[in-house]
């Protein structure tokens, strides 16, 4: 089992405030590590920094993937290394189709890959087989990236794009809000089918729900900044008990 | 009517006529006057993508709606660099009813280029059940360049549809990120979303009077994802 992603003494922060007081976290190949914690504690906070978020400043600690400098990359290169986010609120983008947009991200993938680019042929074949894994309908490919969807198929569009790219390290940011339990549940197992022992996950989630469908290995809390407390998927259950006011 | 309109010659679209037109880096001047169930599209475009550009242009679109259920529809865009200055004015009269009238004017300015849209629109006293619609957005790629925009509407009939918008921006930061987080670099996921932003006008474009003149244009926002 070799070390995926490696965080140490992680601070950072936004318009001149602290958010992260030093983070430290070790992830694996073949892990899933749900983050839970109250809000503000800095949950998309760390999503944020680890993608390159320019909003944010990191000013202490060192981010480490496969032993590469994870900081000193711009956005789109830690992308391209294999660094997805599954954002909260995706973005709505009028005028650029699904099409045109996934495929200049995989080509870029494939390009840093040292692969050539896919046909419009073979493209389109992948579109296919990864839409039906998340139940999207056919007519996604011409609509604009995220317009007029609704919030259950901008999450399951997000997840979508993650089939695409099969990244190494997804950051499913509070994937689950907004969810009714039908989308819960195909968005749970389309993340559950991407699962292989080289890659892995980290679930940002408020609620427990999320976790009845994708089981982490590891369970952080994580309270003003800092995780305070790290144990297996009964925490979860012990969190959505007692609430985080037993725990920080 | 148009006391600076008296320069040009005036073309009259008659009963039922259609004048369907696209202008590519012209200085346009167009004044016509349309009689019943007349209509016009024009389309106008002025790119200059050379930062060392100093030209300047002004576009003055005259249309007097004269007869009964006349459709007027004028989409304007201007992508511009360097020193370059564009002028769109376009000035809409309703007389009489039943017509419509819709607009949407681009600007895209980077570098120092200025950008000024003028749209005078009326709809006169006897002009009932007009439907007139004006919308002007731009976007700005850096600090130095300026939009002015002078929207000016005088309705003085009661049962009329009519809306106007304005609008000057930058490029959506958010959306910029969300790109750059797929792996596309900046540069690119900014023109992918100017791309977007001219495509709007350009896609009124019929495909049959797509000039040859436009096409590199084109070609460089389709082969951005090439």
């Amino acid at each position: 089992m070799s070390k995926l992603l490696e965080i140490i003494n992680l601070h950072a922060s936004i318009g001149g405030k602290e958010i992260l007081k030093g983070v430290n976290l070790v992830i694996n190949e073949g892990e899933v590590h749900a983050i839970m914690g109250p809000n503000g504690a800095g949950k998309s906070t760390l999503s944020a920094v680890l993608t390159g978020n320019p909003a944010y400043e990191v000013t202490q600690g060192e981010v480490y993937l496969r032993g590469e400098n994870l900081l000193a990359m711009a956005p789109e290169v830690r992308a391209r290394a294999g660094v997805f986010l599954s954002f909260q609120y995706p973005v709505e983008i009028p005028g650029v189709s699904m099409t045109n947009f996934m495929r200049t991200a995989l080509n870029a993938k494939r390009a840093y890959e040292g692969k050539e680019a896919l046909s419009a042929k073979e493209f389109l074949a992948l579109m296919r087989e990864k839409k039906r894994l998340l139940e999207l309908p056919d007519k996604l490919n011409n609509r604009s990236v995220n317009e007029g969807f609704s919030g259950g198929e901008k999450k399951k569009n997000e997840i979508f794009q993650m089939a695409m790219l099969e990244p190494c390290l997804s950051i499913l940011d509070e994937t689950d809000s907004g969810l009714d339990i039908d989308a819960l549940r195909i968005v749970a197992e389309g993340v559950n089918r991407l699962k292989t022992p080289h890659n892995a996950s980290i679930v940002i989630t408020h609620y427990q729900r999320l976790l009845d469908y994708i089981v982490p290995d590891f369970v952080h809390v994580l309270a003003d900044g800092r995780i305070v407390k790290t144990g297996d998927k009964t925490l979860a259950l012990e969190l959505e008990e007692h609430g985080y006011d037993g725990i920080a | 009517m148009h006391s600076n309109s008296k320069n040009m010659d005036t073309m009259v679209l008659h009963k039922g006529e259609v004048f369907e037109h696209v202008f590519v880096n012209e200085q346009v001047n167009l004044h016509i006057e349309q009689e019943t169930g007349s209509k016009v599209k024009v389309v106008v475009v002025n790119v200059s993508i050379d930062p060392r550009g100093t030209r300047d242009t002004r576009n003055s679109i005259f249309i007097d709606q004269l007869g009964e259920g006349c459709e007027t529809e004028i989409y304007a865009m201007a992508y511009l660099h360097g020193e370059e200055r564009v002028t769109t004015e376009t000035h809409v009269l309703h007389a009489i009813g039943g017509g419509s009238s819709n607009q949407l004017i681009k600007f895209v300015l980077d570098d120092n280029a200025q950008g000024h849209f003028i749209g005078d629109l009326k709809i006169a006293q006897d002009a009932q059940q007009t439907e007139a619609h004006q919308t002007n957005r731009n976007l700005l790629l850096s600090d130095t360049a300026e939009m002015r925009t002078q929207p000016q509407l005088e309705i003085y009939a009661d049962d009329v549809k009519a809306t106007h918008g304005a609008s000057t921006g930058q490029l959506d930061e958010s959306a910029l990120f969300y790109m750059q987080q797929r792996g596309i670099d900046k540069q690119k996921a900014r023109q992918l979303l100017v791309g977007a932003f001219m495509r709007e006008v350009l896609d009124k474009i019929p495909n049959a009077l797509i000039p040859d003149s436009l096409t590199p244009l084109l070609n460089a926002i389709d082969g951005v994802v090439e």
